[in-house]
């Protein structure tokens, strides 16, 4: 009765193999590494620490969602999407802070 | 309730796609609860620079570092347990989804001992230290215990659901032609090490 | 109707008895429980609204305290939008329809979607509950202000609970309505082959998912200051509650778009038929109300320019506002032009259609003054703010609404009402809605502040007019209703098509089948405002 949709394996065209994993898992910790190091061993930079901070962090968020959640090889809609999710955020906190900066 | 003729696009058909493209929108709705916590760190720690680094030495780096390692590492083995399921190796993927649920029980045991160490110290809503402290870092300490209280809830959703592929896995409801409910797990996972990883920096790295 | 076997009973007959209902995976089904509940609410809501006027036709307390008054109108703000207006279309005629527009037979998650209206369920009773415990309702306006939020005795705490259960279910069927339109559209249905409504249910989808989260998070935030301490917005300690109304606004301005756009929707479908063609500029339609989305996630501030916020901020805000006023005039403009040389038929529906566009004419142009910063400031928290909001949430949404449950009725119960007397109803509710409302637009000009239960001897005369207004209005009301429930009960038999309709769900039997259709639906050629009827074909 029920005619399965697509009952083959959602990434047929892909399948992304263990050494692939393992290499994001170990850019991942060097990036964990460095932003630990940068953190605790240095310079006083203040405001420069939270971009470089967040910036390794965003790096790393962008290499879990395209490795380990598959957007690099899923279908565009997908980085689409989730580009607007995040856009839409960023605004907020931009239009956010905004109020807070000229008060 | 028969009727003659089935619609190809039928809502009660299964369909992959469909699960897959609805756990993203429910990541996103996810994405965006937390971002409203984030919003409230920015402008808070705007207003209190100070306040907030000296709160943070506070926390213990090694232990923050250590917890975003087992997290890290609990994405690569669920990721590979998916990869273990489409080659058709079932066994393979509940080794590595155990794993995976090890890594989260590390996690929360770290944070628990974490957690306990603050409170011990009278680091808790209304505790006498608390109450003492200067308000930027008061404001700290009510956004760590919320954020990282609402993602150590998230974790333990998600070992939930880990748990209940693997039972489904067992029984081979979920197989190597049939696995986007372990994908959709793995995906729900992999947003809690995204949360944390951006919660670990902006509360542990302050310096 | 040639059936390639015998015709099958509607989803009305298949199965019956309580259980049945509650349990049901019948997106038609959830439809009507939906109607169901959430017309309970509307009433409760209008019960409210009611004793409220009464309050007011004289200054000083008469038939209630001022304590008491704010909870009424916390109440009834808080049943209104979180228990009418937001679930209103979407969950009554989305669900029902939605799968009928797309040549379907079901939602992508059946499931989820009765999950949803449990959710509604649950949210309900724990509103409900407010009345019973403690100290009762909460009394700080549905916008649940910090920091007087977080230090009132009364029932906060369960009021914000509700709101997040009921969020809840929102982001439920948005997330199951995108899935749907992306996924079970029939085949050779491109997105620009739906019909309008679906395009404005797709939008608000995407408001319901997107949005919701933020007041999620938020009302957590002041269970949170309320049953931890954990106080985020405690200016004892730096917090600030303009923070608060940020991340409040952040959602509930979207939120009017969800009010707003499936309204919309439904115009776009009445409009068609009446004038017996197509509708006119289609992709514009379209993608203005997902322009509408997008732009309206960025105007939040306009709720709060006189909260203390910064100026330059202020300004932006305001700009913004201005631009999303542009996307919604181009569909008053393509309506017009559809009705332009059409065959027009003046029935029910229509009128209703009509009288949309003119309350969110005067409702979409009060919202541009109070969007003007300038003229904010002097208008902000009065009663020019409840004149625009009840012009385009009742005028508007209200109107839309029950324009849709007229138009649908037959195709839903297979039965028609008495449409001379749906015809007074309609005058009459129309009447009173504007008597109701359109002197607060001038009460507020004149000074008078909003949330209150007494006021100004100069008020007087206006607010007495306006309360005359409610319940000339509520008479309509009443005698709508009650047309509808005897039409419902032992109403004519109606044809499949009574109206002549010329899109999708028309092509089906009234009411459907379980699983809608009982052939394959054929795609007409010309798009989804092209299939044939007794008129044209």
């Amino acid at each position: 009765m029920s005619n399965t949709k697509n009952n083959h394996m959602e990434d047929s065209y892909h399948i992304t193999g263990y050494a692939e994993h393992f290499g994001t898992w170990v850019s991942l910790i060097l990036l964990t590494f460095m932003t630990v190091f940068i953190s605790v061993f240095g310079a006083d930079l203040n405001t420069l620490t939270v971009a470089t901070a967040l910036f390794i962090a965003s790096v790393k968020a962008l290499v879990v969602a395209y490795y380990f959640m598959h957007l690099k090889y899923d279908p565009k809609i997908y980085r689409i999407m989730i580009l607007i999710v995040m856009s839409m955020f960023v605004i907020f906190l931009i239009m956010l802070i905004f109020d807070y900066l000229t008060r | 309730m028969e009727h003659s003729f089935s619609l190809p696009n039928s809502g009660h058909n299964y369909d992959a796609k469909a699960s897959k493209l609805g756990m993203w929108l429910f990541l996103y709705t996810e994405l965006l609860l937390f971002g409203g916590l984030f919003m409230v760190y920015m402008v808070y720690r705007a207003l209190n620079p100070d306040a907030f680094l000296i709160a943070s030495f506070n926390l213990n780096v090694w232990l923050g570092t250590i917890n975003t390692v087992v997290l890290l590492t609990s994405s690569m083995t669920v990721a590979m347990s998916i990869t273990a399921i489409q080659k058709g190796n079932s066994k393979l993927s509940l080794i590595l989804l155990a794993l995976t649920v090890a890594a989260a029980v590390i996690f929360l045991v770290i944070k628990y001992f974490e957690w306990g160490a603050k409170i011990e110290h009278g680091f808790w809503p209304g505790m006498d230290h608390f109450t003492n402290l200067p308000f930027g870092e008061q404001l700290y300490f009510y956004l760590y215990f919320f954020m990282t209280g609402l993602h150590g809830l998230h974790v333990v959703v998600g070992m939930v659901f880990i748990l209940i592929v693997m039972k489904k896995i067992k029984n081979g409801s979920q197989n190597k032609n049939k696995n986007q409910l372990l994908e959709n797990s793995g995906l729900y996972w992999h947003l809690v090490d995204l949360i944390w990883i951006y919660l670990f920096p902006l509360f542990y790295l302050i310096h | 109707m040639t059936g390639t076997s015998a015709s099958q009973p509607s989803y009305l007959d298949v199965t019956k008895g309580l259980f049945s209902w509650i349990f049901t995976l019948d997106h038609k089904r959830i439809g009507l429980l939906y109607l169901y509940t959430v017309g309970s609410f509307f009433l409760v809501g209008v019960i409210l609204g009611v004793i409220m006027r009464l309050e007011l036709f004289n200054p000083g307390a008469d038939i209630i305290e001022a304590q008491t008054y704010n909870q009424v109108f916390t109440l009834h703000g808080v049943i209104m939008v979180f228990l009418f207006i937001i679930p209103s279309i979407p969950a009554v005629f989305g669900n029902f329809f939605l799968p009928i527009m797309l040549g379907t037979d079901d939602v992508a998650f059946p499931r989820i979607n009765l999950m949803s209206w449990w959710l509604y369920v649950i949210g309900a009773i724990f509103a409900l509950g407010t009345l019973i415990f403690g100290d009762g309702p909460a009394d700080t306006g549905w916008t649940f202000y910090a920091p007087y939020s977080v230090k009132t005795g009364t029932n906060v705490s369960m009021t914000v609970l509700a709101a997040f259960v009921l969020g809840f279910s929102s982001i439920l069927t948005g997330l199951n309505f995108i899935v749907t339109i992306h996924r079970l559209r029939a085949p050779g249905m491109g997105f620009n082959d739906m019909p309008l409504f679906s395009w404005a249910l797709y939008a608000t989808s995407w408001i319901q998912l997107l949005a919701t989260p933020i007041i999620g998070i938020t009302l957590l935030m002041i269970l949170a200051e309320r049953v931890l301490g954990i106080g985020l917005f405690d200016p004892a300690i730096g917090g600030d509650p303009i923070l608060y109304q940020h991340l409040f606004w952040i959602y509930s301005h979207p939120a009017v778009y969800i009010m707003a756009l499936p309204a919309m929707g439904i115009v776009s479908e009445i409009i068609p038929t009446f004038s017996q063609r197509t509708i006119f500029g289609y992709k514009a339609i379209a993608y203005s109300s997902m322009g509408i989305a997008l732009v309206g996630y960025f105007v939040w501030g306009h709720h709060m320019f006189t909260s203390g916020m910064s100026g330059p901020s202020a300004w932006i805000f305001s700009l913004l506002t201005f631009f999303v006023a542009i996307p919604t005039s181009i569909k008053v403009f393509n309506w017009l032009a559809t009705l332009y040389k059409g065959s027009i038929d003046i029935e029910v529906p229509l009128l209703y259609a009509l009288a949309f566009i003119f309350n969110f004419l005067i409702g979409g142009l009060t919202g541009l003054v109070v969007g003007a910063l300038a003229a904010d400031v002097h208008l902000h928290d009065t009663y020019f703010v409840v004149g625009h909001f009840h012009y385009v949430m009742l005028g508007g949404t209200g109107f839309a609404f029950i324009g849709g449950l007229h138009y649908w009725f037959p195709k839903m119960w297979g039965k028609m009402y008495n449409k001379a007397v749906a015809k007074l109803a309609f005058a009459i509710i129309f009447i009173g809605l504007n008597i109701l409302y359109f002197p607060m637009l001038i009460l507020g000009v004149m000074g008078m502040p909003r949330r209150y239960y007494d006021y100004l001897p100069e008020f007087h005369t206006l607010n007495q007019v306006s309360t005359v207004g409610s319940w000339i209005m509520v008479t309509g009301l009443i005698i709508m209703l009650v047309n509808l429930f005897i039409a419902h009960r032992k109403g004519k038999k109606a044809p499949d098509n009574p109206w002549n309709g010329i899109t999708l769900e028309w092509q089906t039997k009234s009411p459907p089948p379980l699983y809608n259709f009982d052939k394959m639906p054929k795609l007409a050629k010309g798009g989804p405002y092209n299939y044939p009827n007794a008129k044209n074909s």
